[in-house]
This record gives structure tokens, sequence and C-alpha cells, in this order.
């Protein structure tokens, strides 16, 4: 048979990998800067765009979406290009998802400084950016799939299986997590309210990092790794096994952030039984990485890709145990809300994504400019590096999130909590917090380290933009029966649709129920829709990034009742488009904190927290006494918030702004009697209004609560 | 490098026990020396060292009896003529019996007829413990679901909250029976300048007060402390029920849910002995004019739920 010649494009991959590099390094100095301010409130040098509520998403998404994200692409296009034996689908569609992700990242890097967010985890990306998102995500898609059937290898080969799920549930998640309605170009509210929010917002968040950080970067090991190890995959079987199981068990597992929270029991429980399912397929990936290198450990010691290699699988089997464990619901109870979940996450990101990049790159560098590593030194001195830093962030964070939950819980024999200020719990663990911010500035270390030696590799070689190559056309006639899932590796099509059945069962189990039976969410009649004023606060609330350490979800343990008051009910939410349970406290919960302290408490408290609460490591918020709410956006919040169900009469955004003045009025008076002069329209009065609203509604003398109303 | 990583781990573990120990108890390093516990810790570490000295011993002595073994079967299989095989150690036999995997010597008899960019696939069996994790996981899954949601065997959350707060409210219950203290409240109580009392005060004052009021109880957000004007009464008995009950409609919150009816009296002393201290940078006044013989209607119990303090 004639073998046909083509080339492959390495052009493209160098521009993500160029990409990948320049984003980790903002990334993790981001994430430094964060880690500092955890310690010292002023590393955010007393501006609003850097103030911590702001850059923790900032940090998150360019991990995510600008580091990890782009390394995913580079891996990919190098990959699937060979496993499939031909060239991209279309190199205009390449560029395309090349330079609108990183148009993306640009705009992602302006608006969450900006405070423009939704402040649901890991989606804080605004409407129109989410559109863009779409539409790059779906030529990513196009071109992939278009690049598969193109392909002159008859089976898709288990890595392009791990890539298709990617593209199809990351599709997925997106589109039904991102529904909402807008107020303006900049501003939108959550379509879904409570604990619906809650809940797709979980099931979007635990499964980013599933399609996003976990299934392409197993397709990424079931390529790079046999390649650097030169030793075949260990196990076909357990490929199909442990891919399947592990795409149809994940999407169930979302409820497990919301354990103990007002979401129903069996959600919940569901939450908890599929992620102690997910143990085996998630192992089943590390466990075929790891005994792939059987036979080749002896290389491991000299070979510094097999070495980050190593350490990834690792970490991705550690990380994939702890997860299911933090799921049981006696150890979320403490582990939730803490540093441990922080920890958790780091050494999944530091330990299995970074890794896994760091061996990727300094394996496809060489290759791509035809050359030798500048530095095996400096390259293992970039690996200890990363590994100290993972042990120097990990463990004190562990210590820190146990050490903090068990202050928060524990009593006196006579009943009074031991530590009534929750202050002095946050202060017990600064000292590991520094430990923590030298293991991420080690990381930093090693990353720089490691984009020196790169550049000089590539400088030493020359860069083969397109690598001629050639094989046999593609040929239709199987060659024997190898069984069903051999048929199905020669059917993307049908493939494609299987595995887009068995990621939207667990999800649609969980969702619709909570969304069509009401008493799922039973209403509370005192409960009702935000003032104006109070909504404007409630925007600076999410704009300032509150929610990053500060919950509104008062779990049923008492010591959560003592120190904050009743728990939560899931009718005290409905009005809440989006959601603010938030999923860390680094200070203390806020949801019953209405009422609990005049106004003026709260003024003095976000001019300088320091003076009312020593020690606190929370951030001043001088800006909102400077700058002023915009009552022209009052109406169309109103009119946004009734279109997805929120009961404010009609016509009744035009004399919303009458009410407003009134709220406001009262406060500034309520200030004035404690010597405070400050305008009416300020930040700081919308935001204390919301504030003093918190909670409130179910302290109202009758708290029907009616099932079915 | 494994050496330096554990010596690392090792010098992480102090850090924590400072954490902890710093809070409310002298811990151990205030005082490492006189520590009661110091010459424990120090025996604890000699005997952990000497265990790791004998351990290290052990291998090494195995290690030689292995070489002398091994050069026997050796020279007995070349006094047979027959080649030497060297048995497998036990980890390999370990690895072989968990994965279940097929030998690397006779790998090719696995290999599947694919080859993606030059990898190749081995076809190897599941893993048994692997596959008995998965259906244990499966199994235990099923369980679950029937004990929380079917037979109803073990309580869900709100049942368990309930079931926590009446265990707690059984156990204050015993401690207050074992220890009776007498009842400390605004009705009997008179002011005495113990220095003692006043020293406990002001740490309870420190924690829980100083905030709105200030170090020196100059007054900021809540009211100067140090003058004779008082919005709910300057007596013992009037400041001792402000504190337990608040003033939930100012912001100061009810503390008897947070401190005890002694720390109250304490802090209340404390307060009163500020009286006339004139501190620096002083609140203006707030309130009428206290004198001793005004009678002051003693502030009401409020129904609002009280919550400790953030």
């Amino acid at each position: 048979m004639e073998l046909e010649k083509f080339s492959y494009d390495n052009k493209i991959v160098k521009a993500f990998i160029i990409a990948t590099v320049a984003f980790g390094l903002v990334g993790m100095l981001v994430g430094l800067t964060a880690a500092l301010q955890l310690v010292w409130p002023i590393f955010n040098f007393d501006l609003q765009y850097s103030s911590f509520g702001r850059i923790r998403p900032l940090h998150t998404n360019a991990i995510i979406f600008a580091f990890v994200g782009n390394a995913m692409f580079a891996g990919v296009y190098y990959s699937m290009q060979r496993l499939l034996k031909t060239r991209m689908f279309n190199d205009t569609l390449s560029w395309i998802n090349f330079w609108g992700w990183q148009a993306i990242i640009l705009a992602a890097a302006i608006t969450l400084p900006l405070g423009l967010t939704t402040s649901k985890e890991y989606a804080e990306l605004e409407w129109p950016i989410d559109i863009a998102i779409t539409l790059i995500w779906v030529v990513f898609g196009i071109n992939m799939i278009g690049t598969i059937l193109r392909r002159r290898e008859q089976h898709m080969y288990v890595a392009i299986w791990f890539y298709i799920a990617t593209f199809i549930t990351v599709a997925v998640l997106h589109v039904v997590n991102s529904f909402e309605m807008p107020v303006n170009l900049f501003k939108s509210y959550s379509w879904y309210a409570g604990v619906q929010d809650a809940l797709v917002q979980w099931w979007y968040g635990h499964n980013a990092v599933a399609f996003f950080l976990t299934t392409p970067f197993l397709g990424l090991m079931y390529y790079y790794l046999p390649k650097a190890a030169n030793r075949p995959v260990y196990s076909y079987r357990l490929s199909i096994i442990h891919f399947w199981s592990l795409i149809f068990i994940y999407i169930w597992a979302g409820p497990h952030h919301l354990l103990y929270t007002s979401l129903p029991d069996w959600a919940q429980s569901l939450g908890t039984v599929f992620s102690i399912m997910l143990i085996a397929p998630s192992w089943g990936g590390m466990l075929n990485g790891l005994l792939t290198l059987r036979g080749a450990w002896d290389r491991v010691r000299e070979d510094v890709v097999l070495k980050f290699f190593v350490v990834a699988v690792t970490a991705y089997g550690m990380a994939t145990l702890e997860g299911p464990l933090l799921s049981l619901k006696n150890i979320n109870a403490i582990a939730h809300f803490t540093d441990w979940i922080v920890a958790h996450v780091h050494v999944g990101g530091l330990g299995w994504n970074g890794f896994m990049i760091f061996g990727m790159l300094y394996w496809l560098v060489p290759k791509m400019w035809d050359t030798k590593i500048y530095s095996n030194k400096l390259a293992n001195l970039h690996f200890w590096l990363g590994t100290l830093g993972i042990i120097f962030y990990a463990l004190p964070m562990y210590i820190s999130g146990v050490v903090q939950s068990l202050m928060w819980k524990e009593f006196t024999p006579d009943g009074f909590l031991m530590y009534k200020n929750f202050l002095e719990t946050t202060v017990q663990i600064l000292p590991l917090h520094m430990l923590r911010a030298v293991g991420g500035a080690l990381y930093l270390v090693g990353t720089i380290i490691m984009t020196y030696n790169l550049i000089k590799t590539a400088y030493s070689g020359k860069f083969i933009a397109n690598e001629a190559t050639e094989a046999a056309p593609l040929t239709i006639a199987s060659h024997g029966n190898k069984g069903w899932h051999a048929v199905l590796e020669r059917k993307p099509i049908v493939f494609t649709t299987l595995a887009l059945v068995a990621i939207l069962i667990g999800g649609a189990i969980e969702m619709v129920p909570t969304f069509l039976i009401k008493s799922n969410v039973p209403t509370i009649a005192s409960v009702k829709p935000y003032t104006p004023l109070e909504l404007h606060g409630r925007d600076i609330y999410i704009r300032e990034g509150c929610v990053g350490c500060h919950s509104q979800m008062v779990r049923p343990f008492r010591s959560e009742t003592e120190r904050y008051g009743e728990y939560s009910k899931s009718g005290e939410y409905v009005y809440d488009h989006p959601f603010l349970w938030g999923s860390k406290r680094t200070g203390p919960d806020l949801q019953r904190v209405g009422g609990k302290y005049g106004d003026s408490w709260h003024y003095y408290h976000m001019l300088d927290p320091g003076s009312v609460s020593a020690g606190t490591i929370m951030p001043a918020y001088p800006w909102l006494y400077e700058q002023q709410i915009d009552k022209e956006q009052t109406a169309l919040k109103i009119n946004a918030l009734r279109t997805i169900g929120v009961p404010y009469a009609e016509g009744y955004e035009q004399t919303a702004n009458e009410d407003l003045d009134k709220q406001a009025a009262r406060i500034v008076e309520n200030l004035q009697m404690e010597g405070i002069e400050v305008i009416q329209d300020a930040e700081i009065i919308a935001l204390i209004a919301y504030l003093q609203r918190l909670g409130t509604d179910i302290k109202v003398k009758d708290t029907a609560l009616s099932a079915n109303q | 490098m494994k050496n330096k990583i554990i010596a690392l781990l090792v010098m992480l573990l102090p850090i924590s026990t400072w954490a902890q120990d710093a809070t409310a108890t002298k811990g151990f390093w205030d005082d490492p020396i006189n520590h009661p516990m110091t010459p424990f810790y120090v025996l604890m570490t000699l005997v952990g060292i000497v265990t790791i000295l004998v351990f290290v011993v052990a291998i090494m002595l195995l290690q030689v009896l292995n070489t002398f073994v091994e050069r026997s079967a050796r020279e007995k299989a070349s006094a047979m003529g027959v080649a030497y095989v060297p048995e497998p150690s036990w980890w390999t036999k370990l690895d072989r019996k968990l994965t279940n995997a097929v030998p690397l010597e006779k790998e090719a008899t696995i290999v599947l007829d694919h080859n993606y960019d030059g990898i190749k696939e081995l076809d190897n069996h599941l893993p048994p413990w692997w596959k008995w994790l998965f259906y244990g996981t499966i199994a235990w899954s099923v369980v679950y679901l029937v004990v929380y949601h079917i037979t109803d065997s073990v309580p869900l959350q709100e049942q368990e909250y309930a079931n926590e707060i009446a265990l707690a409210d059984e156990q204050i219950r015993k401690t207050r029976a074992a220890e009776p203290v007498a009842a400390i409240d605004e009705a009997a109580l008179a002011y005495t300048a113990d220095a003692d009392l006043i020293s406990k005060g002001a740490a309870v004052y420190k924690n829980n007060c100083a905030s709105c009021h200030k170090d020196k109880g100059e007054g900021s957000i809540g009211p100067n402390l140090t003058d004779d004007y008082w919005l709910h009464g300057g007596s013992i008995q009037n400041i001792f029920a402000t504190i337990k009950n608040g003033v939930p409609e100012k912001g100061m919150i009810a503390w008897n849910a947070i401190l005890k009816p002694e720390e109250i009296r304490d802090v209340s002393f404390f307060i009163m002995s500020l009286k006339g201290s004139n501190p620096p940078n002083a609140k203006a006044p707030q309130g009428p004019i206290w004198k001793e013989e005004v009678k002051t209607e003693v502030v009401k119990t409020d129904s609002v739920k009280v919550q400790a303090s953030l």
C-alpha cells in the first residue's frame, strides 16, 4: 500500500507551550501573593484591584484555565496528531482556538481584578466571556472531532477516549452552569437560586476538577508516560474499565461539596456513595500509569521526565483517595471550610497537574526543537524544589486545617465554646500559613528555573514547525473481531454519543428532582426578597469576593449553632441569585450576622478591620467609603431578578430607588448618632444594609414552615 | 535526598505542637527544660533512635545472610551443572500476587496487535485487589443508602443535631450537678476591689470587649466606660446585667451564652475599676450622669437568640 506524505503541525503546540509557561508563572505569582496576604493583608498594597477577594479567583482561573488549560491544548494538539496519524483537521481552527483562548484569559485578567464576577467558583467570568468560552470550546471540539474523522489509524487509542470525554463534558458543564440573566454588559444573576444554584455549581465545580484537570491529563499520561518510558501500556482492559467507570461515576459526586448543608439528605448521600465508588476507577489510572513503568524503574532514577511523571501519578493517587475520604460525613464535618481542603486541591494541582505538565514540557521541548535538554542538573533541581514545595505547602495546611477545626468545635465542660472569638483560632494558624507561602515560593522558584532551562534548550536546537511524516491511508477492513470495545474504538461518533449518555445520567438524576419536587426546598413564609439597597449591598459583597473567606451556611452542629445561631434552612435562600454559601472559612460564617452588631461596628470594621479586631487578617476596604452606588442600575437589577422568579411587584422598579433612599437615610442617621458622617449613596451604606439583613428573615416571630406553598 | 526530606518533615512537627500549645495552657515550649514531660520526651527520642539503629543493623545482617545463602545456592547450581536462577524476592512475589500480572519476560504473549505512534498495549489482567476494592465500594454504597434512607437505622443530619444537643445538655447538667457553684447574678452582687478577680476580668475584657470599647475602656464603637455617664446604669448590678443580657438593638450582644457567670462578674469588676481612670482619646459622654443613689431600671432579658462573638 502506498504511504501518504503529510506533516504534523508543531507550531500550534509551540504557541500553547509558550502560553503555558507564561501563564504558569503569572498564576503562581498571584497565588503566592494571595498566600502572603493571608498572613500580612498589606500585601494587597491597599489597592482594591489586588485585595484577596478579587485575586483569589484570579489565581484559580489563571492556574486552571490559563496554565493547565494551555498545557492541555499543547499536549492534546501534539499527541492527537500522532496518535491518529494525521495533521490537525484545520490549521485556521487551531489558531482560532489558540488566540481565542488567550483573549479569554486576557479578559479574565482584566475583569476579575475589577471585581466583575459571578462569584461562582471556577465560573467567575461574566456572561460575555462565558459565551466566548462556549464558542472557542466548540471550535476546539470541531477541530478535534474533524481530526478524528480524518485519521489514518483505525482504532482510537485510550488517550483519545479521554480527550473526547473532556470535550463533551466540559461543554455540558459550562453551558448548564452558566445560565444567567444579564443586568448589563458586566453583570448578571445566576438563573438558579439558593440550594438549586449550589447543586448546579458544585456539580460543575467538582466536574471541572474531573473533566478539566483529570480526564485530559489521564489522556496525556497515556501518551507521554509510555513514550518517555518506552514501555507498553500495562493493561488495555484496565484502560477500558477505568475509563467508563470513571466518567460515569465522577459526574454524580458533586454533592459531596455540600455535606451537612441545606441540600436534601438524599442528594448528599448520593454524593458520598459515588465518591467512595470513585476510588477504584481513579486508582485504575494510577495503576495503569505506574505499572507501565514495570521494567523501567531503574530509568526513573536518571530520567527527570519519568521522575516528574511518577510523582504526578502518585499525587493523583493520593488526592483521589483523599477526596472520597473527605466525602465521608464524619471526616467532612472536620475538614470542610478549613485549610485541609486547600491542601487537598494543591496536592492535585501542584502534584498531579503541575508535575504532569513539567514532565511533558521537558520531554516535548527537546523533541520539537530537535535537541537535548540544556541542563539535566537544573531539571533535577526543579524536580526537588517542586517536590519540597508540595510538601511545605501541603503538610502545614493539613495541620492548620485540623487544628483550627478542632478549635472551632471545642467546648468547656460547662458547655461554653472554648474559643469564643473566631479570631483566636485564626491567629493560631498564621505560622502555618507562613510555611505554606514558603512552599509556594519554592515551587515558583522551580518553575522559574524550568523556564530558563526550556528557553536555553530551545535556543540550542532548531524548531521544526512542520514535522514531515508518512503513513498508510485508513483501511476500513476490520482485521478480526477483537471484542465489542475494539469495534467502538473504530466508531468515534457512536463512542462520543455513549460517553455523552454516561455523563448525563448522574447529573440528571440529581438535578431534576431538586428542581421539580418542591418538598426538597420547603418554603418559609417570612423569607422576603432583598430590598433595593440590600441588593446593591449584595452585589458589592459579590464584587469584593467576600464569599472567598466567609461562608453563609451554618451547619447543624452544636459548635456552629452556639457560635453563629440557628442552622441554615434551604427555604432561606430562595431569592439568592447566586447562592453565597462559600467553601472556605478564613473568617467566620456570616449567615446570621444581621442585627448582631450595630451599624457603626460594620462601618469601622470595614474601614480598618484591625482597629476593631486586633490581629485580624481581613483587609481594609477604604474605597467603599468613596465610591457610590449606581442607582440607575436599580431598576435593571429588579427587572432581571423578576424575570428569573423573584416576586418583585410589577412596576416596583419605578419606585425602588425611593425605598432605597429611605433605608439608606436610616443607616446614615444611625451612624450620625455615633458621630460618623458619611455620604448616603456611599457603597458602605449598601453593604451595611445587606449585612444587617443577613439571616434575619427567620428571626421574625411567625416562622411558619409550610412544606408545599 | 530522602533523608533531607525526612529531616524537614520532622522540623514541621514542633510547629504544630507550638500552634496548639500556645493557646490557653502553658505550653511545652514556654519552658522546655523544666517541663515535667521533658524526661519522658528525651527518653522516647532515645528509644526512637535506638529502634532505628536496631532496624538498620538488622537489615544489614539480613543482607549479609542473603549473600551467603545466594552464594551457596550458586555453588550448588554450578556443581549440578545448571544455570543459577535466583529465587524471586518477597516483593516480586507479593507484586505478582497482587497484580496478577504476566511476568516481564513473558510479556510478548499479551502484546496487542496495535501500535499508536510507537505505543503498544499489553492486555494484563485487572489487578485482583483493585477489582475487589471496586466491588467492595459498590457493596458499601448499597449498604450506606439502605441504612440511611430505607431502614432509617442511622440518623440523618437533623436528627443527628438533635441528638448532639440532647447529649450536650445532659453532660452540662451533670457537670453542674457535680460541682455546684453559688449562682452568680446581678441581684446579690457587690463590688469589691479584689485584685485577683479584676486581673481575671481584664483578660476577659481584652479578648471580648476591647474591640468596641478599646483597650483602656475609652470607647469607640461602644461607649466610654471610664467616665461618670452611663446609658444603662453604672452600678455593679447594672453593668453585670447589661453585659449578661446585652443591648441587641445597639450592637451589644448578650454575653451570657458566651461568658460564664463568673467571667461576667470578673469583667464587671474590671470595668468598675476603670472608673475615673481618664484615658487619652476618650469618647464623648453618652447617657445621663450616674449617681449611686439613682435607681435605674435593670435591662430586661431579651428573647433574641444569643450568639457567640464572631
